[in-house]
């Protein structure tokens, strides 16, 4: 990039002396080299009538001067390109004082209509840590050659932890680098719906051929597959051409591909064909990263004492600091002045959910659907064995995680006896010493609670 | 350049190009207007700003061909001043002069080098289509309104122009409130999308507005010209990504009024008056007793309590606005009764005209 100013500079101090100072200073500002590409510089100009004037009158000054200081120089083409950003973060400061009006959350809203995918997510906004620092370099392994290095790239963890970000930066970041390529975004549940009213409307040809006119396919939430034969097949189908023509295939859902209830095994090793990824819960370091991040934004700064306390106090989800950061920056902007530490405590007590308060039948449900039972039986007497696993997980994890007793756990299962709830509690968590894949599911399960 | 041509069309071609011509830091020649004859009997006016470009094209008797930039103002105050219905101007340039001759007034203005005058471009490679011009400017004006002053959102600076379904839909935010206008197309035409900044859409309206014919719009990811009969606009558009606010409008509607807009405009009216610095307007609704009521409150001023004839139904409701984001939309709508939908707190406020679902307009609440 530096070579490209630099060279640009000498071509400058070569034409302006050919020209006058107006001239120069019109047509001329905000002219930089965005590449050299065998031989051909491109030239970024501000505007079609700045391409106009430079293309007419300026060309072959243009063209001499470049060859003058770089022989390899062929010819020479023009983009229009968009104003510098530099700008822009002046007049954000002015923006804030004006109104107390709540703002729409339009952030949210943009989509590309050709794509699907939101601009605002870009690998340039995306903050790496500690914790997303594989799943990025992974992602970045992916745009640099798209279907080549690992495909599919699945990605997965918990809601609010950058998935979706991730994936369509992925998506983004693809269309901007190799122009010629399709790239789609979309949800397990739209390619669903979309592949029922297809059926209904006897267009399941319309369907297929859709799809397969794209270069890359981002799905996300692709959990929602489960217990779908149908949708699964349709998706395999997809997934076969695509990875046979090298095509890039990206997906995300909350939670391991071994771990989606009632998806085909076939599905199943075809996910993990490629690369998979998990994104835990960000650290403290990269909470702090985030945090900083996002006050920046609003150009508002914090004192680092109350930036260190919400960063300790808040965990889990990306989406709930900036929930909080967007509460700070309502409080301040309606008080107008900066919010003491005792506030801040009062915001991000009321902002997180505390944390460990579900009901038991919030849990025997929870575990219930993970392993795809039926609720109901859990307090039965039945011993069947797909029945008698989870009922020993969610002892322990009453036990284990919400410390209640084991009377009690019995007694709430159905009138067990509290030796019941004992022995379970034990053999889950000798079981856990051996076996990793419990080990995993009870992560996982954890994570849903 | 020895020209003759009909007084009233110099002076309306100069007055629609003037306007664009302004003062540049870099290039003076901007504040002029550029005039040429040429060959096939016409007289071409240009101006420009860099930003938006302007070409009128006007019937002349051309004796001799040629080139002159003429400082706008002068020459737009010097003409639109002449007593109408005059026969023909005789324009002439003379070294560094142009002669304007007329039955009763002679002038000389003095020109400037016209060789650093830019050409206005032409959008090359683009998608084209014909629209009704009272269509397109009705459109665009209103919702322009709504769009946002800053520039910090390119994309919000912009009036927000697609086409869905056998409509032309225009629409514009500042993210505090959204204007949206439906006009059913005549026939129908695909063009996907265009963002036209702001700024020069006052200047589409001015030049545009009233010629009352179909005329041609072309546009591609840096600019968009608009054409009609010899008049030749281009301006730039942004190259970006409008949200898709149809998410936004609410689904649920808590509390519904039906109003005379005339009484609700004379009622905001009054109320401004009282408003305190922020423009908080404050409404509140209970239907089971039929009041609509609009209060404002100055600690420095006094207060006010406007009841208006309403027809209410649903939950009760109070809830804070700025006053201006209210008043702007009502300048859109052409219906006597509006009607006015609150979804809860911390929920736009949807504003419709009655039986006329072309038009929409949503207000955010004021945050207390």
């Amino acid at each position: 990039m530096n070579d490209f100013a630099q060279l640009w500079e000498g071509v400058l101090v070569e034409v302006q002396g050919a020209t006058s100072k107006n001239n120069f200073s019109t047509w001329f500002g905000g002219t930089r080299i965005i590449k050299i590409e065998e031989g051909v510089v491109h030239l970024g100009v501000p505007s079609p009538f700045a391409y106009d004037w430079l293309s007419g009158k300026f060309h072959n000054e243009i063209l001499r001067a470049l060859r003058k200081l770089n022989d390899h120089v062929r010819a020479l083409e023009y983009t229009i390109v968009k104003e510098d950003s530099r700008k822009k973060v002046e007049e954000k400061k002015k923006v804030q004082d004006l109104t107390p009006t709540i703002s729409m959350p339009l952030e949210n809203y943009y989509i590309n209509k050709d794509d699907n995918l939101n601009p605002r997510y870009i690998f340039e906004n995306f903050i790496v840590g500690p914790f997303n620092e594989i799943a990025h370099s992974a992602a970045q392994t992916v745009v640099k050659n798209p279907g080549h290095s690992y495909n599919p790239l699945f990605i997965y963890g918990g809601t609010g932890h950058g998935k979706t970000h991730l994936i369509q930066a992925v998506g983004n970041h693809i269309k901007k680098a190799f122009p010629d390529k399709k790239v789609f975004y979309l949800t397990s549940e739209r390619f669903g719906s979309e592949y029922l009213t297809s059926l209904q409307e006897n267009k399941a040809q319309q369907f297929k051929d859709k799809y397969r006119k794209y270069d890359v396919i981002v799905m996300d939430d692709v959990q929602f597959f489960s217990s779908k034969e149908k949708m699964q097949e349709e998706l395999f189908h997809l997934f076969n051409t695509f990875h046979d023509t090298n095509r890039q295939l990206v997906f995300s859902s909350d939670r391991h591909p071994n771990f989606i209830p009632n998806l085909e095994e076939r599905l199943k090793t075809r996910f993990s064909a490629g690369m998979i990824i998990d994104i835990p819960e960000p650290d403290y370091e990269s909470r702090m990263a985030i945090l900083k991040a996002k006050l920046e934004t609003y150009s508002i700064s914090l004192p680092k004492e109350i930036v260190e306390f919400i960063a300790e106090n808040i965990d889990g989800s990306i989406r709930e600091i900036e929930g909080l950061v967007n509460t700070i920056v309502h409080q301040i902007q309606f008080k107008g002045k900066e919010l003491s530490l005792m506030e801040i405590k009062a915001l991000v007590k009321n902002s997180t959910k505390p944390k460990k308060n579900a009901s038991v039948k919030d849990i025997v449900k929870v575990i219930s659907d993970f392993y795809n039972i039926k609720e109901d039986s859990v307090y039965d007497k039945t011993r069947r064995k797909e029945v008698v696993k989870p009922r020993q997980i969610i002892m322990y994890i009453l036990r284990e995680d919400f410390n209640i007793s084991f009377p009690s756990i019995g007694d709430k299962l159905g009138g067990r006896d509290h030796t019941t709830a004992i022995h379970s509690y034990e053999k889950v968590k000798n079981d856990l010493k051996t076996n990793p894949i419990l080990l995993e599911e009870i992560s996982q399960i954890r994570g849903m609670i | 350049m020895n020209i003759e041509c009909g007084q009233d069309k110099i002076i309306d071609g100069i007055h629609k190009a003037q306007r664009i011509a302004g003062r540049h830091p870099t290039l003076p020649v901007l504040s002029c207007l550029l005039l040429e004859a040429k060959k096939n009997n016409t007289l071409v006016i240009k101006a420009t700003n860099l930003d938006l470009g302007v070409e009128i094209v006007i019937p002349a008797k051309v004796l001799k061909e040629g080139t002159v930039a003429v400082p706008a103002a002068v020459a737009y105050s010097f003409l639109s001043s002449l007593t109408t219905g005059g026969k023909d101007i005789k324009l002439e340039v003379d070294g560094n002069n142009l002669l304007i001759k007329t039955q009763h007034s002679n002038g000389t203005i003095k020109t400037m080098s016209h060789e650093e005058f830019p050409n206005i471009p032409r959008v090359v490679a683009g998608k084209e289509f014909n629209i009704s011009s009272n269509d397109f400017i009705k459109g665009l004006k209103n919702v322009w309104y709504s769009a946002s002053i800053s520039g910090v959102k390119p994309e919000l600076s912009s009036v927000y122009v697609y086409q869905d379904d056998g409509y032309i839909i225009f629409a514009a935010t500042d993210s505090f409130r959204l204007a949206e206008k439906k006009i059913k197309l005549k026939k129908a035409v695909d063009f996907g999308q265009i963002l036209v900044p702001f700024k020069n859409i006052s200047e589409i309206v001015r030049i545009f507005e009233g010629i009352n014919a179909e005329m041609s719009i072309s546009f591609n990811k840096n600019q968009i010209s608009l054409s009609y009969n010899g008049v030749y606009l281009v301006s730039r558009v942004i190259d970006g990504v409008f949200p898709d606010y149809r998410q936004i409008i609410p689904k649920e509607v808590k509390t519904n009024s039906v109003i005379l807009k005339q009484d609700f405009a004379d009622a905001m009216k009054i109320s401004h008056i009282f408003s305190d610095k922020f423009n908080q307007i404050h409404f509140k609704i209970v239907p089971n007793k039929g009041v609509f009521e609009i209060q404002t409150k100055n600690n420095d001023i006094g207060e006010n309590l406007q009841k208006i004839d309403a027809t209410v139904s649903g939950d009760e409701t109070e809830i804070n606005f700025n006053h201006r984001y209210i008043v702007d939309c009502l300048q859109s709508i052409d219906t006597d009764s509006i009607s006015l939908d609150f979804s809860g707190p911390n929920k736009p406020l949807v504003i419709r005209p009655v039986a006329d679902n072309s038009f929409l307009y949503l207000v955010m609440p004021m945050n207390r």
